[in-house]
Formats: C-alpha cells, sequence, structure tokens
C-alpha cells in the first residue's frame, strides 16, 4: 500500500497496527526534529519520546484528502509539541545551574589534557573529551567573564551588589522544602521512585525505566499523571 | 528595517557553531528570550542547509533589527548540482514553524527569510 492507501485504510478502520506501520515509517522524522531541538537543557532520549508521542497524535489527525505531504504536516505538530514540553519543564531545567556545571568540568576537563598534551587545548578538544558540542564549551567559556559587584551600575552610585536581587530567599526556600514533602508524602512508593529517578538524580526517562524495570513509555505516563497531580493539588491549596 | 550584522562565510559544517553562536549574540541584543533565541540558531542552521542542498558553497547572512530580529541568508557566488533530500521539505516545514514571515526564494537566486518578534 502506498502513503494514502494507508492513511486511508487507517482512518476507515482504525486498526492499530496500520498506525503503527505509518509509525514506523515515519519515526525518522520524530529523530531528525528532536535532534534540532537538543542543547536546551533537555536530554535527546526525551525529546525523542515526546516527538514520537506528537507524530502517533498527528496520525490520527491527518488527512489525506487534503493534499499535503505527511512530513509538511507533522513538522510543525512535533515542534509545537516539543516547544510545549520545553515550556512545561521550563521551571525545572536550570540553565545557569547547567552552564555553571559545565565550566567547572571545563576547568577540569583543560587541566587534563593541558598536562597530557603540554600545551592549552582547543574547544573542539575539550568538547570532545567532554562529550559535549563545541558550541556549549564556547558559550560556558563565555560564560565565566567576571564583573565586580562593587562596581557602580547607576548614577546614584549604586553597585551590582545593591540592585541584584539575592539568589535565594531563605524563608521561602523553607516555605518551597515544606510545600514539596508534603506533596510527596501523598504520592504512592512507585510515584516517590520516579520523582527521586528524574528530579533527584536527573537521570532521563530512559535511565529510570531501566532502574524501575519498566518501559520508557511507563515512566513518561506515570511522570505526566504525577506532575498533573501534584499541579491539581497546589492549585487546590492541599499541600 | 536597521542592518545589524552581515558574515559571509563559506558552508560548511565546521563554520555552524560560529554562525549559531553569532546568531545567538545578536538574538540577546534584539532582546529575544532563551527559547527564541535557540528557535533562531535552528532556522539559521536549517536555511544554511536548505542553500547547501539548493548547490551553492558559500553563503551570506544579514541580521536586520526590525521590531525583533530579521535574517535573511542567501545562496553566494556560482550555483552548482542541487542535491535536495527529503528531509528538505522538514527543514522548510520546520522554518515555518518557528519563525515568522519566512519566505523561501527558489528562482534564480536562492534565499530564506524570516523574522523573530521581539
Amino acid at each position: 500500500m502506498d502513503d494514502k492507501e494507508l492513511f486511508a485504510a487507517y482512518r476507515a478502520t482504525g486498526d492499530i497496527a496500520l498506525r503503527n506501520e505509518i509509525a514506523e515509517k515515519y519515526l525518522y522524522i520524530a529523530a531528525v526534529i528532536a535532534k534540532k531541538f537538543t542543547g536546551r537543557g533537555v536530554e535527546y532520549d526525551d525529546l525523542y519520546q515526546v516527538a514520537s508521542l506528537a507524530l502517533l497524535k498527528g496520525i490520527d489527525r491527518f488527512d489525506p484528502e487534503k493534499g499535503i505531504l505527511f512530513s509538511t504536516f507533522i513538522t510543525p505538530t512535533i515542534a509545537g509539541e516539543i516547544k510545549n514540553y520545553f515550556r512545561d519543564r521550563s521551571r525545572l531545567v536550570h540553565l545557569p545551574r547547567k552552564v555553571a556545571e559545565l565550566r567547572a568540568e571545563l576547568k577540569k576537563a583543560s587541566e587534563a589534557i593541558a598536562a597530557e598534551t603540554g600545551r592549552k587545548p582547543t574547544a573542539a578538544e575539550i568538547a570532545e573529551r567532554l562529550g559535549v558540542p563545541e558550541e556549549d564549551v564556547v558559550r560556558a567559556a563565555e560564560a565565566g567573564s567576571v564583573v565586580s559587584l562593587d562596581r557602580p551600575v547607576r548614577e546614584d552610585g549604586l553597585s551590582y551588589h545593591d540592585v541584584l536581587p539575592a539568589a535565594e530567599d531563605p524563608f521561602e526556600e523553607v516555605d518551597n522544602r515544606d510545600a514539596v514533602l508534603s506533596a510527596l508524602k501523598t504520592l504512592s512508593q512507585e510515584e516517590r521512585a520516579l520523582v527521586g529517578f528524574r528530579y533527584g538524580q536527573a537521570l532521563s526517562q530512559v535511565e529510570t525505566a531501566k532502574r524501575m524495570g519498566v518501559s520508557q513509555m511507563y515512566v513518561s505516563r506515570l511522570e505526566r499523571k504525577i506532575l498533573e497531580k501534584l499541579k491539581e493539588q497546589f492549585k487546590r491549596g492541599l499541600v | 528595517m536597521k542592518e545589524r550584522l552581515t558574515m559571509e562565510l563559506p558552508l560548511g559544517s565546521e563554520i555552524m557553531t560560529t554562525v549559531r553562536l553569532a546568531t545567538g549574540s545578536m538574538a540577546s541584543l534584539m532582546r529575544l528570550d532563551l527559547d527564541r533565541s535557540e528557535d533562531c540558531k535552528v532556522c539559521v542552521t536549517e536555511s544554511l542547509l536548505l542553500i547547501t542542498h539548493a548547490g551553492f558553497s558559500r553563503a551570506r547572512v544579514t541580521y536586520y533589527e526590525d521590531g525583533g530580529l530579521f535574517v535573511r541568508i542567501e545562496g553566494e557566488g556560482e550555483r552548482g548540482a542541487a542535491c535536495a533530500v527529503p528531509e528538505d521539505e522538514i527543514s522548510a516545514a520546520l522554518l515555518g514553524a518557528l519563525a515568522e514571515n519566512v519566505e523561501i526564494i527558489r528562482e534564480g537566486m536562492f534565499s530564506v527569510s524570516f523574522a523573530f518578534k521581539a
């Protein structure tokens, strides 16, 4: 069957086997697009998972009679889902911390390579050693420019030290910690384990699935369910 | 529309990091948030891929300030044999999904332009 016949048959019968056949054929698009969104603080495996689910949703919605290619139709759908995922996770992704961590690793790798070769390493060498894109190394190095906190930044003589907000409000931190601990108590043992792997140890969904002995799909669904549950509890002021 | 930066470059994977970093800097200068800055980098990369597959070995990238960031990318020099790949369709659709006012001109010259409003 060609594409048009496949989609027509799936729309007529709703046969999951046909949907899976279409999905397998176009899974490469999910992979290609997921790759284009890496480097933003979310692992490729997770992006691929989101993109694959978007592909499945898109197959259900695609109407071949409208005369556009499936790849043209599905690309914005997948990109949109990935961007939604970034938005949902934005509170959990701490870019500055990521850069700070990379800077620390960068320094170590730089010293190690220098000791081995007797010269300063290039960004490409450090990137290869750390297994990160060269662009991240350059950005992390750039982020290291030091500015004195006492330097005046305003005409009235106030310095960065005076105008920058405190990094953490200790009272708010205690408040947040209490709320999180209370919320975690409402979760099952399995749900708490998932939160521990995903947000305590910052493991990918694939790694979490391996540790829990379940599929990545199961982790994805359970995680979504937990986040919805917690969101609802916070909204209703239960924690 | 005020021109802020123009770069002429050979098209090769080794120059992509430079272009992406310059794009990030321009996006920051135009006050785009981090997500849109990353989207803009994706669009520039996809445009350069399209131009490469259209048979060009050099490109000119121009960044304009226009209530945000407006980018025009053109193939430069002689146009060789095109080697379009199926992923070009994905590149074009991705540009449409991420940026505004996307225009791809394929006749004679080859150029891609798009905008990110601040």
